[in-house]
């Protein structure tokens, strides 16, 4: 287990360095610089004045040096171990060894990424925290249902159902919802936007005081961005768990339970299920990056300031370090589903080990 | 059929019960490329099946890609979605006929005319033909299943070419500054050598690869066809390139008909263009569904049903070049890794990963952000992304492959590389990429529309995701119209794909056959 686990992290080196180095390149090729956009912002300066301020901005993000230096100083900025100023870090003396990790400074917004990060993550991790469980609650319970009644109508109405809402757009389901469910003229039975009302700081946490309370007004305003995030995911879940547990009930040892004379819900529960587990855990590991990226269209319909927006705003303004450390974290956390795969193949499947 | 077939088609047999599934392809193989006795007609009713009838009795054998192409279009949803997907097509290459504010036949003056042929564009008068031809060729049932896939994608590549035309050769015009196409070659060649270099190759390229798949891929009586429809087609735009006016006015027969001065007037279906704004009629701008707007007008004033029509062309082109490209580098790429395995699969499959682990949707974003909104370098991107899933599915199948017979004997009998691995173990693993594919022409459409719908794709483009956008941001308040019509051309179009995606996974799956 530990020789896999070691070997998967040192794999693991490669695929980001490549990765980060793709993105990292294909913005730079981009003819939009940075400096322009800061200077545009700066408004109309003489000519002379606009070349100068232009140097100065060029040596002071250091966008002087070619790309490669660039961006190899990023890499050795983000890294644990690297080069390093003398007086931190573990070896102290030395000039290099292990280090914080800095994931560096937006130049466009002025601040550091890790707190731009950090006041976006937490607006997704809720979406998202909210909307797999649910997607995989629902997912299991159907799945279930329609493989019990393999062949029947009801598998084959709820098969083609689950196709058609895996297929449904999310950029026009997300359209419609806010359309009529949140609309005047129609059914103004949902707020427009946003994660709170602008008021909502001033209430207390729970209802009272004529007011609806926080936690309340919260719920009240995630109900729609969590069902367009979550009616795809449910329906390519249930699709899967249908197809594992089928493929688990025409094994040998579910005949050899049913011959055993035990009852249809013990097969079903304690038998089969267990070992249908594993394409359901997998799917879990690629869901984590999902997180980062995948409320991007939910976050720009609902006006939610989350990490998905701050993509998109982070590419338009060319904020390399910004976008850069984001694809990071999302390289990081599709490690860290692959690792809690590989943890929880153990844990359902007692067959599976890495020796 | 076995003495004028094609080399490329699959050979393997293939029991009646359709027991051997993707895991056994050669299950009761003959060493392939060595042509199995076809029983006479089989391909042609395969073709049949293809083309919808299917009415006739299952051939007892069929080539492994046929049987499961064959398995797929027997599931009555896989039929109604690929119905769904040739009224698109249709659309998509007929849409100046369908709807164009330039009416077809117009008497003014006592003088007969018609804008509507002189607006028209290469890709308008392409597109057509090309359709017709297909469907000429699928009525005359004369067309094996290889040779139909390989008619698509010279087709693809034939419509990629006309439809960079126009911009070809405004460039052109251009760089000429006056003197003419010819010494605009020649100057844009002296002032960016390196990226024009690549660009007439690649332009050269492509209509290369047309002409040389048609001589070499389709039969000879068909390539005799097509190519006497399209052959003095290509060589008239090449010379006389069709340009409509760059200066379009849409609204002057209108206005003539208003004023009763049109003598006759025919029009087309819907009578707007996509790009028409209604400049004589301010009132138009996102009214609802009418008599005058059946799908309602846009927040510019054009006409939504014309904008609908003719963004099949964008949506389709999207999914299919883009598809196209995934298949071609997944199947050439997971080839390699499958054959050699070794270092070769490490590196690759790394390869894939760092692919893998970079959001679609973010890259894209990134690149349309940076170098503008270009339909060509959407496809390619999604392509040059989206390649892996056909990559795993094929390196899966070869390194299967590798170590059975008839792989090993054409490695003893000393064939070359390219034979091994094209001609005998490609038909034998391709097979599963269909399932990829189908599903990859899905998201990339879906991509595409996201990205517009985010405001990063085409300007002024007729695209359904930018139409749908609208529906909000389009100014007093909510217009359902706008969100309802395009959303649904989206869903139903990607839900078909799905459909036929679908079905093609449970043609392959044995567990399922064995149902029946």
């Amino acid at each position: 287990m530990l020789s896999y686990l070691i070997r998967r992290l040192l794999l693991l080196i490669p695929t980001m360095i490549g990765a980060t180095a793709l993105i990292f390149f294909v913005m730079e090729l981009s003819p939009v610089s940075v400096t322009n956009t800061l200077l545009s912002r700066e408004g109309n300066v003489l000519p002379g004045a606009r070349k100068a301020r232009e140097e100065y901005l060029n040596r002071r993000y250091g966008l002087n040096n070619p790309p490669v230096v660039r961006y190899f100083k990023w890499l050795n900025g983000i890294s644990p171990v690297g080069v390093k100023e003398a007086g931190e870090g573990f070896p102290g003396a030395w000039r290099f060894g292990f280090k914080t990790p800095d994931l560096g400074d937006s130049f466009p917004q002025s601040k550091k990424v890790s707190e731009i990060i950090l006041d976006a993550l937490p607006v997704t991790l809720l979406l998202q925290a909210i909307s797999i469980p649910i997607a995989y609650g629902i997912a299991i319970w159907t799945g279930i249902f329609t493989a019990r009644h393999r062949g029947k109508i009801q598998d084959i109405a709820t098969g083609s159902g689950l196709l058609a809402l895996w297929s449904l757009p999310v950029i026009w389901v997300s359209v419609m919802l806010i359309g009529f469910f949140a609309n005047k003229h129609y059914f103004p039975w949902f707020p427009t936007g946003e994660l709170h009302e602008p008021q909502s700081t001033e209430w207390t946490f729970l209802p009272g005081n004529g007011t609806r309370g926080w936690l309340l007004d919260t719920a009240w305003h995630l109900i729609l961005p969590v069902v367009c995030l979550t009616y795809a995911n449910f329906a390519y879940l249930s699709k899967l768990t249908r197809a594992a547990l089928l493929d688990t009930l025409g094994a040998d040892f579910v005949r050899t339970a049913r011959a055993k004379g035990l009852g249809e819900r013990v097969v079903l529960y304690r038998h089969a299920f267990r070992n249908s587990l594993l394409p359901l855990i997998t799917v879990f590991a690629s869901l984590l990056p999902v997180m980062i990226t995948g409320s991007v269209v939910v976050e720009k319909v609902f006006s939610i300031n989350g990490t998905g927006r701050m993509i998109i705003d982070s590419m338009l303004a060319k904020d390399t370090e910004l976008f850069l450390s984001v694809s990071t974290i999302t390289l990081l956390l599709q490690l860290v589903g692959y690792l809690l795969a590989d943890f929880a193949y153990v844990l359902a499947d007692p067959r599976v080990s890495y020796e | 059929m076995s003495e004028g077939g094609p080399p490329d088609n699959p050979t393997v047999g293939r029991p009646p019960g359709g027991a051997s599934g993707p895991a056994e392809p050669a299950h009761g193989t003959v060493l392939a490329g060595a042509s199995i006795a076809y029983e006479p007609g089989a391909v042609d009713r395969a073709a049949t099946a293809v083309g919808g009838g299917g009415a006739l009795p299952p051939p007892k054998r069929r080539a492994y890609l046929q049987q499961v192409v064959y398995d797929t279009f027997q599931n009555l949803r896989a039929r109604f979605a690929s119905g769904w997907i040739v009224l698109l097509m249709f659309l998509a290459c007929f849409a100046p006929f369908l709807a164009s504010s330039h009416p077809l036949l117009v008497k003014v003056d006592g003088k007969w005319s018609s804008p509507f042929v002189q607006h028209l564009g290469p890709a308008d008068v392409v597109l057509p033909c090309v359709f017709v031809t297909g469907v000429v060729l699928l009525a005359r049932r004369r067309l094996g299943m290889g040779q139909g896939v390989l008619l698509l994608i010279w087709v693809a590549a034939v419509t990629s070419v006309f439809a960079a035309g126009p911009d070809f050769y405004t460039a052109l015009e251009a760089a000429g500054e006056g003197r003419g196409p010819v010494a605009g070659a020649w100057r844009l060649l002296a002032r960016s050598p390196v990226l024009t270099a690549l660009w007439y190759l690649t332009w050269v390229g492509m209509v290369a690869f047309a002409i040389v798949a048609a001589l070499r891929w389709l039969p000879r009586r068909t390539a005799g066809v097509t190519a006497a429809i399209l052959t003095p087609l290509c060589a008239l735009l090449i010379v006389f390139p069709l340009r409509p006016p760059e200066n379009v006015v849409y609204e002057q027969y209108r206005v003539l008909q208003a004023q009763g001065k049109t003598e006759f007037m025919l029009r087309t279906i819907v009578p707007y263009s996509p790009t028409d704004r209604l400049r004589d009629d301010p009132d138009a701008r996102l009214t609802g569904p009418s008599a005058a707007h059946w799908a309602g007008t846009d927040a510019y004033g054009a006409d939504l049903l014309s904008r609908m029509i003719h963004g099949c062309r964008i949506a389709l082109a999207i999914g299919f070049i883009a598809t196209g490209i995934e298949v071609l580098i997944g199947v050439f790429v997971g080839g390699l890794m499958g054959y050699f395995a070794g270092t070769i699969d490490l590196i690759g499959m790394r390869l894939i990963e760092i692919i893998e682990a970079i959001p679609r949707l973010v890259l894209l974003i990134a690149v349309t952000a940076a170098y503008g909104r270009n339909l060509y370098m959407m496809m390619a991107i999604i392509g040059l992304l989206g390649w892996t899933g056909d990559a795993r599915f094929v390196r899966a199948e070869f390194l299967k492959l590798r170590k059975q017979d008839f792989v090993q004997a054409a490695v003893a009998s000393g064939l070359p590389l390219r034979s091994i691995l094209f001609r005998h173990m490609l038909p034998n693993g391709v097979t599963p990429v269909l399932v990829s594919a189908s599903f990859g022409v899905a998201s990339a459409i879906l991509l595409e529309s996201t990205l517009s719908f985010l405001g990063l794709g085409l300007v002024d483009e007729p695209s359904w995701g930018a139409m749908l956008e609208q529906a909000r941001s389009g100014g007093a308040g909510f217009n359902w119209w706008i969100a309802t019509f395009p959303g649904l051309l989206i869903f139903l179009t990607v839900f078909a794909y799905n459909l036929i995606g679908e079905s093609v996974r449970d043609a392959l799956d044995p567990k399922l056959l064995k149902r029946e």
